[in-house]
């Protein structure tokens, strides 16, 4: 199917119509244009991708926050599996399992840049300080990143407004939580350990993210004179 | 059988300094025909801070129909949490929680009222930075104590430091400029004459690679020390601490 899409065909129920009406802060124009390449991208892999072709329906400033804070951490995980892969440290499942993830997360990413259009967060700089170029501490660190995507989409559920994007996280939601099971799988640990999971805010996620050290912010009170 | 009783005595002296510090700790609470107010800061004393959960709409009067002063993001320009200074809470007779808040935005010491829901669980922090822009210092006080003391360099007279009161938002390690030193603080405060530098002008606290120039009016409105005060700073000050400028 091409990109050319009109809005009617991917809007057929008149969601995304009717949510561009309720659009804060944005131009409804550039909304709609933003949909159409949406539904342009997604349409032609089914049913499943169906219900990802709406999250640009959505965009209310809550709904782009939380995207944000998806991108922000996908940007991380599809940096830390390329860098892993391409440093040539892996070998076996490992790499395997390095290699097919970094797939997943660069196409999450996509789909999230996608989404947002010029609201997306610009990419950060990452220093994995040694993690991508050791295997046994790539596994270790692999497995605390899967388990706080997992609760970081976990904890962002109840908050999101509009059901097209629920669907969309939902979705990345689950196979966050395959690579995960696979991570410890590989580790020897069991794959689900409990039956019931914890979540974390975003504020908690992103307290967790900056310990690592792993993005590098430069001081944006910037210019080379302050 | 003495030490047994010891050590009784020992959790017992323990018990009563938790509770001690816990007393301290607590806010000071009133109630009105509103609601009940609750103190959240006292500058100089027990300050609170709270991380961003969700976007957060903040209003000039705690209620959804009050004017809207400003939307701010969870998330920083920085890829850190954005967090508020809770100065204190209302809890209205239907159960609507809402804190007023000190938030970076401009104009700069002005305050708003946000939902309690859209921010996560209270930080306490006991610090409470000052800096004189007259004589070119920078001090850290915890629990009333001095801690650390730096000469320090601030705004040229066309871009000044600005005044008021205002808190830390963020700490920054680990980037490769070193015009910052190694350590960088944001601030919630925001130069009123550079708004349209990236990021929207906030003013920072850093180190320098041109410690020589320093004590005086020398930047664009951060507030600069030498590396090795700015290295000390950053084991002893946490985000969200109360930061006055004079």
């Amino acid at each position: 199917m091409s990109e050319l899409l009109t809005l009617e065909q991917v809007d057929q129920d008149g969601a995304i119509r009717e949510a561009a009406e309720r659009v804060e802060g944005d131009s409804r124009a550039d909304f709609l244009r933003r949909a159409v390449l949406f539904g342009g991208a997604f349409a032609g892999g089914g049913a499943a991708v169906a219900a990802l072709a709406k999250p640009a329906s959505a965009a209310s400033r809550n709904d782009v926050a939380i995207l944000n804070f998806a991108l922000t951490l996908e940007y991380l995980e599809a940096a830390f599996y390329t860098e892993a892969v391409r440093k040539g440290a892996l070998s076996g499942r490992t790499l395997e399992f390095a290699q097919i993830v970094a797939g997943h997360e660069r196409a999450h990413v996509a789909f999230l840049k996608k989404a947002l259009g010029s609201a997306a967060v610009a990419r950060p700089r990452f220093n994995f300080r040694g993690t991508t170029s050791n295997a046994a501490k790539f596994r270790a660190t692999a497995a605390a990143l899967e388990q706080t995507g997992v609760r970081a989409y976990g904890g962002q559920a109840a908050n999101i407004d509009a059901d097209a994007i629920l669907k969309a996280a939902v979705s990345i939601f689950t196979v966050e939580a395959r690579h995960a099971a696979w991570i410890r799988h590989i580790l020897g640990q069991a794959p689900a350990p409990r039956a019931f999971e914890t979540f974390l805010t975003m504020g908690q996620v992103l307290a967790a993210v900056a310990r690592t050290g792993f993005i590098v912010a430069a001081p944006p009170f910037t210019g080379k004179h302050t | 059988m003495l030490g047994a009783f010891k050590k009784q005595g020992g959790a017992r002296v323990a018990l009563l300094l938790l509770f001690l510090l816990a007393v301290a700790a607590a806010p000071e609470t009133a109630s009105a025909g509103d609601g009940t107010t609750t103190v959240l800061t006292q500058v100089g004393g027990v300050a609170r801070w709270a991380a961003l959960d969700r976007v957060a709409i903040v209003r000039a009067q705690p209620s959804r129909t009050a004017k809207k002063i400003a939307t701010v993001s969870p998330i920083t320009r920085e890829y850190t949490s954005e967090l508020f200074l809770a100065l204190e809470s209302l809890t209205k007779p239907n159960g609507e929680e809402w804190v007023r808040v000190r938030f970076p935005v401009l104009p700069n010491n002005r305050t708003g009222w946000v939902r309690r829901s859209v921010l996560g669980s209270y930080r306490i922090v006991r610090a409470h930075l000052v800096v004189d822009r007259a004589r070119f210092t920078a001090i850290l006080y915890r629990r009333g104590r001095r801690v650390f003391r730096s000469q320090v360099g601030v705004g040229q007279a066309q871009w000044p430091t600005p005044r008021g009161h205002f808190y830390i938002r963020n700490k920054l390690v680990g980037y490769f400029d070193p015009v910052y030193g190694p350590v960088a603080f944001g601030t919630s405060a925001r130069s009123a004459v550079l708004t349209d530098w990236p990021g929207g002008g906030f003013i920072g606290i850093h180190g320098t690679n041109q410690p020589g120039i320093l004590p005086g009016r020398v930047s664009h409105g951060c507030i600069r020390m030498p590396n090795r005060a700015i290295r000390k700073l950053a084991r002893l000050m946490p985000v969200g601490t109360p930061l006055t400028i004079k």
